[in-house]
């Protein structure tokens, strides 16, 4: 079963091409890495599937239903998620707040004015248990911008996966991290996503084979291997492309 | 109010009935209560005239505060639902219409959410800056047409209106002020309960996401422009009952009411009074009434003051005044307000300095520009009879403005010294002390 689908997409800014012809399987309960370097339009992809772009050409498919030109909202109600590169939470509402931003529509609460949210035990119980989760539930109370970075990623999942999205889609969950906390964030990774279906963009290739079932390799806008991880790393092709590097980079930084 | 806390006081169910009520309890008591202390005509008057404005601040903090909508043209919803109420009113007078005054507000509030609907549906499609400007465009638009339509807005001279010629409920004529005080009390209380039960409602707290954050809010399923357009439309319901108790306590509507002007007043009783926190614009509206009604009789210069207290808000207290107490809370939390008040006293010194020459030198300024000429020069300011043609006055004035600046630079940041001593001070120290 295919729970994202990508079928000949491209995105150009401009006269620029950004993203070249993009074809791309997920399967359900697949967690799924996109890897590549700098500029190669990872992220303008993460932002095309989530609805924050429009496509210039082709299509995308979730759970087999067209999305192609909806709204982020419209796709976040269909049951995709996302975070994001670079910290995008609430930061002047509590960090329990936070979570039940995500919890609420989900739950159909919708544009409702006639409920209390005190006493809404559904969405409340979850937003807690998510909190619970993801080791912020003795932060509930704080400010999100009180949080320390680290604190903030995992806030920034937390609201991503509070509205039980099926397909989850993370933007660099470990930028910036230290290696402990990298390490942590890797079995948080894991557990939040259990029985879900994973697509990430990382740069830390500790993180993606460890984590990964498959990976695509995006180079120039356009997928140039999309293979399990022991034979993208055997790839001759991604290792002229890509790999040979990251992995002397991240050997150089386990050193 | 946070939910942690609210697990705590569980326990006990009383304390927490207490807890949330008990706010609610001593404002409707406080408002039942004022008007037994302050009984002149002229108090009443204001007080009705607050009630007004804290309905129409809180109305529009909906869109400042809560949802981040700046908003220049919030009078609309205001002056079309006290047209409205004025209009039902001349109906209700003709015998057409058999609805007692009490009820009235809520025509002016229909009015105002048919309008907020019309009005939201174009100017919510986008937010910040091309909001505040299609809000503009739509005030002048309104009110320009107030001077057009004379059949609705009765030009010039406005719609009046006999409050007293009504359908009558047990015997309650509405003639007397006191009982469109409470009228009007009653429909306050009412507005506050019901904007603030807004406030914890989904749609409520999804507002403050947007204001926030309206990207993310879009990725965790919502519409940003449905959640503005529908508390805009709630606003603009709130904004015309505020009209409609206008048009009861007038018994009057003219162009001014839904003016531009009107909708510059609105904002900044919210600003003055906080938008960050609900009670910030009922503070507000509370404040510039009272600065409209005595502070006019006072001194001609009136306005100036007005806008000087603003621009200082916006400069150093952006919180406006509910941002200054909710500052004190901790320190009251700690039990360590007393420990501030020495050094605030110290600092009354420059202030009031200051204010003194400032006052003298707007005043003195005043009555040289305008009565100078027709009541010639001598004048008397704080019980001192002086003449404002000499130079005395005017170097008293720089003096004071200059010694109060000099002495609040030197003396400001030991208070600022004081205040996080009484703050964080220990607090830190323990929290070192644990580590």
């Amino acid at each position: 079963m295919t729970a994202l689908g990508l079928h000949d997409v491209h995105k150009s800014f401009g006269i620029t091409p950004i993203i070249r012809g993009v074809s791309l399987e997920v399967g359900k309960g697949e967690r799924h890495a996109i890897i590549g370097p700098n500029g190669a339009g990872k992220s303008t992809l993460f932002h095309l599937i989530s609805g924050r772009f429009p496509l210039t050409e082709g299509s995308i498919r979730l759970n087999g239903e067209d999305i192609t030109g909806l709204k982020p909202y419209q796709i976040n109600r269909r049951g995709l998620s996302r975070s994001f590169q670079v910290t995008n939470i609430f930061p002047k509402m509590t960090v329990f707040e936070n979570v039940r931003c995500g919890v609420l529509w989900h739950l159909g609460y919708r544009y409702s004015f006639w409920h209390n949210t005190r006493k809404l035990k559904d969405a409340n119980d979850r937003a807690m248990a998510i909190l619970q989760q993801i080791g912020l539930a003795d932060r509930a109370q704080l400010p999100a911008s009180f949080l320390t970075y680290a604190e903030q990623r995992a806030l920034e999942i937390g609201i991503t996966i509070a509205g039980g999205a099926e397909v989850v889609m993370l933007d660099e969950p470990t930028a910036g991290m230290s290696r402990s906390e990298t390490a942590h964030f890797v079995s948080l990774i894991r557990k939040v996503t259990e029985g879900r279906t994973l697509v990430m963009v990382e740069h830390d290739m500790g993180v993606v084979f460890d984590l990964a079932d498959r990976i695509s390799v995006l180079v120039y806008g356009q997928i140039i291997a999309s293979d399990t991880p022991a034979n993208i790393r055997n790839s001759k092709a991604v290792q002229e492309a890509y790999l040979g590097q990251a992995l002397e980079s991240h050997g150089e930084a386990e050193h | 109010m946070s939910d942690a806390t609210m697990t705590a006081a569980r326990g006990n169910p009383a304390l927490d009935l207490l807890r949330r009520y008990g706010i609610w309890v001593i404002a409707a008591a406080v408002m039942i209560v004022l008007p037994k202390i302050f009984t002149s005509g002229a108090a009443l008057t204001t007080m009705c005239l607050m009630g007004i404005m804290i309905v129409f601040s809180l109305a529009y903090n909906m869109l400042l505060g809560q949802t981040g909508m700046l908003s220049f043209g919030h009078a609309v919803y205001y002056g079309l639902g006290g047209f409205l109420a004025v209009h039902a009113m001349n109906t209700i007078a003709a015998g057409k219409l058999a609805i007692p005054l009490p009820v009235v507000p809520l025509a002016g509030g229909a009015m105002g959410l048919i309008f907020g609907f019309i009005f939201g549906a174009v100017s919510t499609r986008r937010a910040g800056t091309v909001f505040a400007m299609i809000s503009l465009g739509l005030g002048e638009l309104i009110a320009s047409l107030s001077l057009i339509l004379r059949g609705f807005f009765g030009g010039e001279e406005g719609i009046t209106a006999n409050r007293t010629k009504m359908l009558t409920l047990w015997g309650v004529r509405f003639g007397p002020q006191i009982e469109v005080y409470y009228l009007i009390a009653a429909w306050c209380f009412a507005c506050m309960i019901a904007m603030y039960a807004f406030t914890c409602t989904p749609l409520g707290r999804m507002c403050n996401a947007v204001r926030d954050n309206p990207e993310r809010a879009e990725f965790v399923g919502y519409s940003t422009q449905m959640v503005r357009f529908i508390t805009f439309c709630i606003s603009g319901f709130f904004a015309g009952v505020a009209g409609g108790l206008a048009a009861i306590n007038f018994e009057l509507m003219n162009a001014v009411n839904i003016s531009g002007a009107q909708s510059g007043v609105v904002l900044l009783m919210a600003y003055i009074g906080g938008i960050g926190h609900f009670v910030g614009p009922i503070l507000g509206a509370v404040l510039v009434v009272l600065l409209q009604v005595f502070l006019s009789d006072l001194t001609g210069a009136w306005m100036l003051y007005f806008g000087l207290i603003f621009i200082t808000m916006v400069m150093f207290a952006p919180g406006g005044m509910a941002g200054l107490i909710m500052l004190h809370l901790p320190l009251w939390r700690r039990g360590t307000l007393l420990q501030i008040v020495p050094s605030y006293a110290v600092m009354l010194v420059p202030v009031l300095m200051g204010l003194a020459g400032l006052v003298t030198l707007i005043e003195t300024s005043h009555h040289q520009l305008v009565k100078a000429a027709t009541d010639g020069p001598a004048m008397k300011l704080f019980g001192i009879a002086y003449n404002s043609n000499s130079l005395l006055p005017w170097i008293v004035a720089l003096a004071l403005m200059g010694g109060g600046l000099y002495l609040g630079k030197l003396w400001g940041p030991r208070m600022a010294d004081a205040y996080s001593d009484a703050a964080h001070g220990q607090d830190s120290n323990k929290r070192e002390a644990g580590k």
